[in-house]
């Protein structure tokens, strides 16, 4: 009965994928025929049936399936097209099947109902299962990226490090700021670590408790830390939620935090040569012309 | 096991090289404020480099022989604290506000020199 079924629909390929292919152009959504040129869509669509129809004349076979699955996701297209496409398929052919058999009782139909669903089941379980395969290896991947990116720390000059912090501050996070920054502190020997904060779009409560953890602990093994780059709307936020930030020196701009980290580390910037002699210099030169 | 104090000029050096427990704390305690009377040191420096973990306890003996030592009129440093120790000990909720730190030996010295000269 089983394989009677099949060798109906195999038979009968060509007019199913014919039956598929009129219905399947419908299911072409709007945003996705500008992306893809109606040759590559009509391809991949008859290489579609093919491996559908491949799986089935070897009895359930998921190797093209998964080589298919890994060009679809690297042309990306979307997961919802392909799964709308393998029910399509299913009732394409269930349609077919019945409708050019004079049987019709129910045992007959539960029968093709059943060996058509084992057909098309494995087949969308194995593209699911590709689908969201790829999609956890891009989240973990991302997420790798973000850890990397959280908490970077630059030495600039002998002494002087710098924290650049963007984007928002959860508890995770801070607990790596802290980690980075007094590893970080005690590597490169800093005496004076800056916190920039400009990139940071909120301070709320927390976030500034964090800071003021990671500055006190920078403290305590023997560091100073400054924060900068404090915005007028997070200075009105600071006050406003009454945080007490006395401890820690403050400057608005990572600048102004730079000379006075330079000051503590009894450095300052000089320039080379005074800017009028520099002018003096260039009229000259104007003039020997 | 008691802590050696070592004394360079007129500071003292102390190198805690092994766990404190709660007993070895308040000894080096007695010693050290013994030490501070009988040379008449002004500035101490305590590495505190290999020392691993710091309990609450420990944090506030040694913030009291601190206090201590500056009622002696022996100013204190502590050094070489480590960044995991750090985080314990804010976590912990001591900050110990009032106590000077530097980085590693040659800096305290540095900061002790500096601040006993003003």
């Amino acid at each position: 009965m089983n394989t009677n079924l099949r060798n109906i629909a195999i038979e009968n390929s060509d007019t199913i994928v014919q039956m598929w292919l009129e219905k399947i152009d419908s299911l072409k959504g709007e945003e996705f025929r500008f992306s893809t040129s109606d040759e590559l869509f009509e391809n991949t669509n008859r290489e579609f049936v093919n491996v559908i129809f491949t799986s089935i004349k070897q009895q359930g076979s998921l190797i093209e399936v998964i080589t298919f699955s890994e060009k679809l996701i690297t042309l990306g297209w979307p997961l919802s097209y392909i799964t709308d496409g393998l029910q399509l398929f299913r009732r394409v052919t269930i349609d077919y099947i019945l409708s050019n058999s004079d049987q019709v009782d129910t045992n007959f139909f539960s029968a093709v109902l059943t060996s058509v669903d084992k057909w098309v089941e494995p087949i969308i379980h194995q593209l699911i299962n590709e689908y969201t395969g790829s999609w956890e290896h891009i989240l973990s991947i991302q997420r790798i990226a973000l850890q990397e990116l959280s908490a970077p720390l630059i030495p600039v000059t002998d002494g002087i490090t710098i924290m650049p912090l963007i984007g928002t501050i959860d508890t995770e996070r801070a607990k790596q700021i802290m980690e980075n920054l007094l590893d970080g502190v005690i590597k490169h020997n800093s005496e004076v670590v800056l916190i920039d904060i400009t990139g940071v779009p909120v301070v709320d409560t927390m976030v500034a408790h964090h800071i003021i953890q990671a500055a006190e602990a920078v403290r305590l093994i023997g560091s100073n830390c400054i924060l900068v780059g404090i915005r007028p709307e997070i200075a009105q936020t600071i006050v406003n939620l009454g945080i007490d930030l006395t401890n820690l020196p403050t400057k608005s701009s990572l600048k102004k935090g730079f000379i006075t980290a330079l000051e503590m580390t009894n450095r300052k910037v000089i320039n080379l040569k005074p800017m009028e002699d520099g002018i003096e210099e260039m009229i000259n030169s104007i003039q020997g012309e | 096991m008691s802590i050696p104090i070592l004394k360079l000029y007129n500071y003292l050096l102390i190198s805690i090289q092994t766990e404190i427990d709660d007993k070895t704390a308040i000894q080096f305690q007695e010693d050290l404020l013994d030490k501070i009377h009988k040379t008449g040191a002004t500035g101490v420096v305590i590495d505190l480099t290999s020392v691993d973990i710091i309990d609450s306890f420990i944090a506030k003996v040694l913030g009291d022989v601190i206090t201590m030592s500056d009622l002696m009129g022996a100013k204190v440093v502590l050094t070489g604290i480590q960044p995991a120790v750090a985080m314990t000990l804010i976590d912990l909720g001591i900050h110990l506000q009032n106590v000077a730190t530097a980085l590693d030996l040659e800096q305290g010295l540095i900061k002790l020199y500096q601040e006993l000269r003003v």
